[in-house]
């Protein structure tokens, strides 16, 4: 009977695709690749923007990746400072991190070029450098086993203090703060003829306390997260430094990864250091007007902490980093060119600016 | 002899007194407030039975209903400090034990009118000063001022301003009043460290448990924080248990320590402390919520 031809027919055909359909669901487990899984280290306590904005960049990497590649993020410095961050990364117990500049010190030290002591005066000139030196930051870290993600940025270094610092002598009176074992910051106090304290960022909150220190250097946003400011009274309104940060992942780990999960992690890595470096700046900006509204002094220095003064310290300070190996003369003296690039450029646009 | 309008009864000396006396008491006090301070005692043994309720859907579902009673009384008597503090602690526990982990932006909001409640209460009793936004040296003059009778409107204020900052950690004006909670906390146990069950030192306990060493934690200090809490309660108020292992066990990514105390907690026996069997049942039921988390958290 042909309609009974046809309905069996039919059947059969539906059976033979429920049996495919049934087929290709069971073997997908057997098919599909494994999971990658991404630990994630920060200092940034849970809640605040910066563990906010990177568990955004989680999420979205599990989306894009469908599932893939998954991160686990440790906030708050659950995971140690960020040698021991660095220590555990190397013996694959984490894959990666984000570092502020003592980190990035020892995964590719000529980077804290841009932490030069009053190297930058503006936002945009240290967009233009960056811009220009980060292939070669890029390939730096690759060499020393990491790539780089994305670019973040600490802000604006300020000297916090119990009296005001209005001049270098001011600054040769008081007891600073240097962070033990950081080679920029020992460079600046040579360079500035200054004898600093050096102690571990842990003792400085104490120290203030104990008046063993009463001058240590943070940016806004750190001043206010470590609770600095509740210990000094006074800002000297001269940004000493720029406060550079990265967030990297280990080669290994990075090599590992199919490529189109590599591309992924560097797109979506590269756009949330953009996001990252402009909530920082905000916070900054923020932070100094709430730090004033809870008291603080803004002092504004005298000519003598002013540019040229300061510029012969920035100096001093590259030469010995130089002499010590930790920044190459060819990479401080490309960035000042690159500097003095910009400057003349900007300089000639604004001479033939219309009135 | 001529008595005027007024009926002669009212001229005996006893009478006129009793008269006299009632006409300043209406003056000072309205008849809502009369109402309100007579019923104060009910509203105390409505706290101590709320703390002994074990089941922890009814004391949820009793709780708002209470605390727009109390609010109800303090529009009646505004400048009455043991309500504000009732309406703080009330708002505290209510946002703790059952909104934080469902609603942090409720719970957020509910701890702003927790503080909003304390602050007046700390005002009323002759510290004049807001600690959301004072300096800390300001704050610091005020209390140093204060005595022992101040000491529960210090602990509120302290602990609602310190939850809504832990919920609004990306609000830097508000973590910038963070040394100002640590100034009050640390008044509440200069004055009387056994205040709320020892909640003075449980604050402490999370303040130095819950931070990198590098952002000014100190474990040693939160851990013997925790022990002296502990002792204050004699080791039977679970939420002293709890808050170290969501702060100092997870700080210092000690798992171990984690699983087992939150384990302990959740194993405790149901009648360990019948007087705070509410905070304690809150407590059994945030340790199993916080053991889901043990994977993603180590």
């Amino acid at each position: 009977m042909v309609l009974t031809d046809n309905y069996l027919t039919r059947w059969y055909r539906l059976l033979a695709a429920t049996l495919l359909v049934t087929a290709a669901l069971t073997s997908t487990p057997l098919l599909a690749e494994r999971t990658h899984e991404l630990k994630f280290a920060t200092l940034a306590p849970a809640g605040t923007t910066w563990v906010k904005l990177l568990q955004d960049w989680a999420d979205d990497v599990e989306k894009q990746s469908n599932g893939r590649l998954v991160f686990k993020i440790y906030p708050g410095g659950v995971q140690g400072d960020e040698p021991e961050v660095l220590k555990k990364i190397r013996f694959g117990q984490l894959q990666g991190g984000a570092f502020t500049g003592y980190g990035i010190g020892q995964i590719y030290s000529p980077t804290r070029v841009l932490e030069l002591p009053f190297l930058f005066n503006n936002i945009e000139e240290i967009d233009y450098v960056r811009k220009l030196f980060m292939p070669e930051i890029e390939q730096g870290y690759r060499d020393h086993g990491y790539e780089l993600l994305g670019w973040m940025e600490v802000g604006f270094v300020y000297f916090f203090s119990t009296a005001p610092i209005k001049t270098l002598a001011d600054l040769h009176k008081r007891r600073i703060w240097n962070w033990q074992g950081d080679p920029l910051g020992e460079a600046f106090f040579n360079a500035s003829g200054l004898s600093p304290v050096p102690l571990s960022i842990i003792d400085v909150y104490t120290s203030l306390s104990t008046g063993l220190i009463d001058t240590v250097y943070a940016p806004p946003l750190g001043a206010i997260a470590m609770q600095w400011f509740t210990k000094t009274h006074y800002i000297t309104n001269v940004p000493m430094a720029n406060g550079i940060g990265s967030l990297v992942v280990s080669r290994r780990f990075f090599q590992n990864l199919p490529q189109d999960l590599q591309k992924i992690l560097k797109r979506t890595g590269a756009a949330i250091g953009e996001q990252l470096v402009t909530a920082t700046r905000k916070d900054n900006v923020d932070s100094l007007e709430i730090l004033t509204a809870k008291g603080m002094e803004l002092i504004t220095a005298d000519e003598d902490l002013q540019t040229p003064a300061l510029q012969q310290i920035r100096i001093r300070a590259g030469e010995s980093l130089m002499n010590n190996g930790y920044i190459p003369a060819a990479t401080i003296n490309k960035i000042n060119q690159w500097l003095q690039d910009f400057r003349s450029n900007q300089a000639a646009e604004t001479r033939h600016a219309p009135d | 002899m001529e008595h005027g309008l007024l009926p002669a009864s009212l001229y005996y000396p006893t009478r006129l007194t009793a008269l006299i006396g009632i006409l300043m008491l209406l003056t000072a006090c309205s008849m809502g407030q009369m109402v309100v301070r007579s019923s104060q005692t009910i509203l105390d043994s409505g706290v101590e039975s709320m703390n002994r309720e074990t089941d922890l859907q009814l004391a949820r579902d009793a709780m708002p209903a209470n605390l727009k009673l109390v609010e109800g009384m303090l529009i009646e008597d505004p400048n009455n400090n043991e309500l504000r503090l009732f309406a703080a602690e009330g708002f505290y526990g209510y946002s703790y034990g059952f909104i934080e982990i469902e609603d942090p932006l409720r719970a957020k909001l509910l701890y702003r009118r927790c503080y909003s409640h304390a602050q007046r209460a700390l005002k009323q009793a002759g510290i004049d000063i807001d600690p959301e936004s004072a300096t800390h040296e300001a704050v610091e003059t005020a209390v140093s001022k204060a005595g022992k009778k101040a000491v529960p409107a210090l602990f509120w204020t302290a602990n609602c301003l310190g939850k809504w900052i832990d919920l609004s950690r990306d609000d830097l004006s508000l973590v910038a009043s963070l040394s100002n909670v640590a100034i009050l906390m640390q008044r509440v146990i200069d004055l009387d460290d056994e205040f709320y069950f020892g909640s003075a030192h449980i604050f402490f306990g999370a303040y130095y448990g819950g931070r990198s060493p590098l952002l000014g934690g100190d474990f040693s200090r939160s851990e013997a924080e925790f022990q002296r809490a502990a002792e204050i309660n004699d080791n039977k108020l679970l939420i002293v248990n709890l808050l170290q292992a969501e702060f100092l066990d997870r700080q210092r990514l000690d798992q171990q320590a984690f699983h087992n105390r939150l384990v302990a907690i959740i194993e405790a026996p149901e009648n360990l402390y019948p007087e705070m069997a509410l905070v304690n049942g809150i407590a059994k039921q945030r340790a199993a919520l916080l053991l889901d988390y043990e994977d993603e958290w180590f």
